[in-house]
């Protein structure tokens, strides 16, 4: 076997990634299903000389990982569910002080405690902000273990070039499946390139101040360099995937693992004549408008598929589209979708039997 | 005798209230980074709270850590610049009430930087609330208006007695209310920047400090008040010396 290929989980394909992409830094705490992340990154970061630190908890391992920012290096950290709820404080932190790190949710279901089993009903807290106050982060999510490589990868790259924090957006499906995975090329991080790190500087050179909304600058500055980098990661980091959308009645918009199912559920349906689309926002923020402002005509509705209760990134479709069109949803909650189930509903909306949907 | 001069580390003035310790705190660390030879090289962590005015004061590298997180972040720091030197001037509701997870699994690790820590029991920058650990039984603050029971609010904490018990390089207690003890505590301080010099463990030194505004007193009688009952609360010494004197 290629030495760049692997047979391995979505969860290792993010850790071994990661690894490749120069991050010597990784604090976290161990909580389903993204346990094998943490694990990975204690059995092989010391190989690659860096850091792993097993947090006290998710809150601590944040805030090692704003100082190791600070300091320079390429840092990650992960979580799911409940544990990403305390990594939120960090989040907002590292977006006020402008740092680079990468964060990764696996996803899992349900409020609370909730499931240890996939799901996609933290959308809504990935993609509106991340923490308190006003910040955007971009939100990559991955629907094969190559690509929770590849973005892994790239998520570095991005977190550098805005010096902001990216998101990998998993969730427990994609996380624990075992497929052949691409492997990135491995890249050496130089923790002195940047001119805004703390180094610890001899006297007479001038000292860099890491603070929060960087009050070294003022306020108003401070804002402008936010909104500027808001504004520039919104025009140049819109990513998605289209499959048969061209002449498509009803375009199926899914992302993560749903997305793989309604995959299926596209090409299945095309034998039977029913022309289904399907449009895989990669950035669920910011989420591709740009895509469905080339929808054609022949779009009568939107599909949501979404492992929720409330069509999340409903919401999201309707501003893309301009409201333009129906929206209806196919919301699975706890269970992942089926083709077969998805294709009868998709039969019954063209027919005319189902209402769009009515709570956003 | 020689002439004091000030620390070139300090260049610019900032806003503690008078007769404030952190000024005083401030002031020995750059005196001491100095005399170490050590200045050259070293990046601090303050409190977003009072010993925030640190970062702008002293001519280091520097990153305000947030209320609680500062022995965390510093961590971070000191993993990935391994050779340089990292201080944390944070205060004691940072360190021991909201951050007491953070302050101790650092210290558990042994990670090697020097933490200061200001006893000056009560939370100074958001006007005067209890400090659960340090705020003394009977004590008026904005949330025991009537003063601290132990009913209320339990007992203030010896957090030196809980650090003792850790694995660590240095634990000690220094306070400010007159010279001789200013001398002390720079000579604590030095002790765990040394210590950090030296490739040792994880070194904590509190200072008992006062706040005159909160406390609603003169600086003279804050200082008396520290003299006479913060420290009989709050034992000055060395609590752990894992090195041995020298």
């Amino acid at each position: 076997m290629h030495s760049d290929y692997m047979l391995m989980k979505g969860n290792e394909a993010i850790a071994e990634a990661a690894l490749r992409a120069g991050c010597r830094f990784y604090a976290g705490y161990p909580i389903t299903p993204q346990n094998e992340i943490l694990e990975y990154m204690a059995s092989n970061m010391e190989k690659w000389g860096g850091t792993f630190i097993q947090g006290e908890n998710e809150i601590a391992s944040m805030s090692m990982l704003w100082g190791a920012a600070a300091a320079g290096a390429r840092c990650m950290s992960s979580s799911s569910g409940p544990g990403y709820d305390l990594k939120q404080e960090g989040i907002s932190y590292l977006s006020s002080y402008n740092l680079p790190a990468v964060i990764v949710d696996v996803m899992r279901y349900g409020l609370g405690d909730g499931e240890i089993t996939e799901g996609q009903d933290s959308y809504w807290q990935a993609v509106r902000g991340g923490g308190h106050g006003d910040s955007r982060q971009i939100v990559l999510a991955p629907a094969s273990v190559s690509e929770c490589a590849a973005l892994t990868y790239e998520a570095f790259h991005l977190a550098e070039k805005y010096r902001n924090v990216v998101i990998i957006l998993s969730d427990g499906a994609i996380s624990q499946m075992i497929e052949k995975c691409t492997l990135p090329p491995t890249y050496e991080h130089d923790k002195d390139k940047f001119d805004w790190t703390l180094t610890g500087k001899p006297r007479g050179v001038k000292k860099n101040k890491v603070t929060n909304l960087d009050r070294t600058i003022g306020r108003e500055a401070a804002d402008t360099i936010m909104k500027e980098k808001f504004v520039a990661m919104f025009e140049n980091e819109q990513r998605w995937e289209e499959v048969m959308t061209d002449d498509a009645e009803l375009v199926l918009v899914a992302y993560g693992i749903s997305s793989r199912v309604c995959k299926s559920a596209v090409r299945q349906a095309r034998k039977e004549g029913l022309k289904l689309g399907l449009l895989r926002p990669i950035s669920v923020w910011p989420y591709p408008r740009k895509a469905f402002e080339k929808m054609p005509d022949c779009v009568k509705g939107y599909v949501t598929v979404e492992m929720s209760l409330s069509t999340q990134m409903g919401e999201d479709i309707l501003l893309a589209c301009k409201h333009s069109k129906p929206l209806y949803g196919h919301l699975t909650g706890v269970r992942v979708p089926t083709a077969e189930g998805l294709i009868e509903d998709c039969k019954q909306i063209l027919a005319g039997k189902v209402k769009p949907v009515e709570v956003l | 005798m020689a002439k004091l001069e000030k620390p070139v580390s300090i260049i610019k003035p900032v806003g503690y209230c008078g007769g404030c310790g952190h000024g005083v705190i401030q002031r020995l660390i750059a005196e001491c980074l100095e005399e170490l030879g050590m200045a050259d090289d070293t990046i601090s962590v303050v409190d977003i709270a009072c010993s925030y005015w640190s970062l702008e004061a002293l001519d280091f590298d520097a990153i305000a850590g947030p209320h609680g997180r500062c022995a965390a972040v510093a961590t971070g720091v000191k993993k990935v610049r391994p050779d340089k030197t990292v201080y944390v001037h944070a205060g004691d509701g940072s360190s021991y009430v909201i951050g007491l997870a953070e302050t101790c699994y650092t210290a558990i690790r042994d990670i090697p930087i020097t933490m200061i820590v200001v006893n000056n029991g009560i939370f100074g920058m958001t006007g005067g609330q209890l400090c659960l650990a340090t705020t003394l039984i009977g004590d008026k603050t904005l949330s025991s208006k009537k003063g601290r029971t132990k009913e209320q609010a339990g007992q203030p904490v010896d957090m030196l007695n809980v650090f003792k018990n850790f694995d660590v390089e240095y634990v000690a207690r220094g306070a400010l209310y007159d010279a001789k003890h200013v001398d002390q505590t720079k000579r604590m301080i030095k002790r765990g920047l040394e210590n950090q010099r030296d490739k040792k463990g994880f070194s904590l030194i509190e200072i008992l400090s006062n706040c005159p505004t909160n406390w609603k007193m003169t600086p003279v009688e804050a200082a008396e008040k520290v003299k006479n009952e913060t420290e009989k609360v709050f034992p000055l010494g060395t609590y752990v010396d894992r090195g041995g004197a020298k």
